[in-house]
């Protein structure tokens, strides 16, 4: 029943890819892992694409302070608080990104660290100003991008954001690949991995796979009982403690 | 060999962490001080998030301190009255420390506090001891009799009510400075993730008089209810206990702690208080100068909530 069937679109372009892993196992050996994504661009147009790779991990809200110097101490500021910043973050492309795509686009998609959807919702409130809609004004007034480049600064330190616009990388014609390296911090939980396909400017597709970072064996394990079992954990620990130091003095009284 | 520590949520060395126990673990016993003040210090500096290294390495303090405990328990070392009274000023002083440090947390004052804790306590006991114990060193070298020994002690340790008797330290005096003692130290071990050791062992000797010998096996007792309850609490109400890294500190800890307590009988009392003051003195200086240095990065995470 070839009619029932979606007439093949007249010269489009799509994306498709595979991530080489899609369950990372946290165990006690774990030391970070590098994820390959493999794809393919199937382009029966002439004008050219581009590929975006955008993985996100979980979110995971962030303090920061600004260190001020009162009375020639060092002290922290008040710590500010963003939320739905991803614990994890990493772009890669083929080329700069300002070149596949404007402003507006990547405001809009979230691609890059700079479009990063990540605000201060306990000090910040929806107004509308100079006829703009939901803008967001902050306490931190013009202090805001300073704090938000210290964020992006301090987890691109880290290894947790990144943004590599050679990363994405052709190996034959219209097969890709992309590498990304989870770090020993990256967070544990549910990871998504987007590929956005571009031309001219717009974005004509997008792919979404998904990654998990778990724990396992004793690592999990322990992780589960100390957060179901808190009190418990708490006490087996305290008797494990006397009891190898009453095991070490019997073993050295002996010897 | 690294192994990764599930609570911490970092990989580490696990030999130099097992060395890292030892090294403590010795000073503690050979001191009779819990240690914490020296390895919290090296555990953040090896990417330890600070909440799981302070929690963690209460549990090793009270391994390396129970196995020191039962080798002065033997040579009937350990006032056990007073470590209990001690203690249970230092359960309140637990429970109060840890609401500050939360508080403290919040506003994002937990890190200045905690440099400035080390740098004035640290600062002031470190070289209180070391100008009292390089004086009485400095006098027995010239063969000067050691100073007319206070046997005389402070009125006010009899003045006050509440009075009772510690046989093991020959002692008949009110429970109040004890406890107030006791309660100090326990907000102390919560703010600065510490047994308390280097305060108490001075409050000890100095303070409450009393003899040398059962010092530093009272003090590690008291150390090791203070440093249990804050791991329980620690695991039950911030789940910051790592079981990993505790046992890898530990394993090297107990072993440490016994040479340590070993070691302990061939010094002299003042060479020890002498070497003990040199390394409070460096340490407080160490971490409480970091307030005065002009910061890499004027942005800092807070810890605490979340991220």
């Amino acid at each position: 029943m070839a009619f029932d069937l979606p007439p093949p679109p007249v010269a489009a372009a799509s994306v498709s890819a595979a991530l080489t892993t899609t369950k990372v196992e946290v165990s006690s050996d774990y030391h970070g892992q590098k994820i390959v994504l493999y794809g393919a661009v199937f382009n029966s147009t002439n004008r050219p694409a581009d590929v975006v790779v955008v993985v996100r991990g979980p979110d995971q809200s962030v303090r920061i302070a600004r260190k001020v110097q009162v009375a020639g101490l060092w002290l922290n500021s008040r710590p500010v608080v963003f939320q739905g910043a991803p614990g994890f973050y990493t772009v890669a492309s083929s080329r700069p990104l300002n070149e596949i795509a404007d402003f507006g686009t990547l405001r809009r998609l979230a691609i890059g660290v700079d479009h990063l959807a990540f605000n201060t919702p306990a000090d910040g409130a929806v107004e509308t100003r100079f006829g703009v809609k939901d803008l967001v004004v902050s306490r931190l007034g013009s202090d805001y991008l300073d704090y938000r480049r210290a964020v992006v600064r301090i987890k691109h330190a880290a290894g947790l954001y990144d943004q590599n616009e050679r990363g994405v990388t052709y190996v034959d014609k219209g097969l890709f690949r992309a590498e990304i390296n989870l770090p020993t911090s990256a967070p544990i939980g549910h990871y998504q991995a987007e590929i956005h396909l571009f031309q001219e400017g717009r974005e004509v597709q997008v792919r979404q796979r998904a990654l998990e970072v778990r724990k396992v064996g004793i690592e999990r394990i322990i992780y589960l009982f100390a957060h179901e079992r808190p009190w418990a954990y708490g006490f087996l620990a305290v008797f494990l403690a006397i009891a190898s130091g009453y095991g070490a003095s019997v073993i050295f009284r002996r010897s | 060999m690294d192994v990764y520590l599930p609570i911490a949520e970092v990989s580490v060395n696990a030999p130099l962490l097992i060395g890292l126990g030892m090294v403590v673990g010795f000073i503690s016993g050979l001191f009779g001080i819990g240690g914490g003040f020296l390895m919290a210090p090296v555990l953040v500096f090896m990417g330890i998030a600070p909440a799981v290294a302070v929690a963690s390495q209460a549990n090793h303090v009270v391994a390396s301190s129970a196995s020191s405990v039962f080798a002065y328990g033997k040579k009937r070392a350990v006032d056990f009255r007073m470590g209990a009274v001690l203690a249970a000023g230092g359960a309140v002083g637990s429970l109060v420390g840890v609401e500050i440090f939360r508080i403290l947390r919040l506003l994002g004052q937990g890190d200045l506090v905690v440099s400035l804790s080390y740098l004035i306590f640290l600062g002031v006991i470190g070289g209180l001891m070391l100008i009292e114990s390089l004086g009485a060193l400095l006098r027995r070298r010239r063969g000067e009799p050691p100073e007319a020994f206070k046997d005389r002690r402070p009125a006010w340790l009899y003045g006050l009510p509440l009075k009772m008797k510690f046989p093991r330290s020959r002692l008949y005096i009110s429970i109040i400075p004890p406890v107030l003692i006791g309660v100090f130290v326990g907000i102390l071990s919560a703010v600065m993730g510490v047994g308390g050791g280097f305060v108490l062992v001075p409050a000890m000797v100095y303070l409450l008089r009393m003899p040398a010998g059962v010092v530093v096996g009272t003090s590690l007792f008291q150390i090791i209810i203070t440093t249990s309850l804050v791991t329980i609490l620690q695991a039950g109400r911030n789940q910051t206990v790592d079981l990993m890294l505790a046992t890898l500190l530990l394993f090297g800890g107990v072993i440490g702690a016994q040479l340590g307590a070993r070691a302990s009988v061939r010094f002299r009392a003042e060479e020890l208080r002498v070497v003990l003051a040199v390394i409070v003195l460096l340490v407080g200086l160490q971490m409480g100068l970091g307030v005065f240095v002009t910061p890499a990065d004027p942005f800092v995470l807070a810890p605490g909530m979340g991220g």
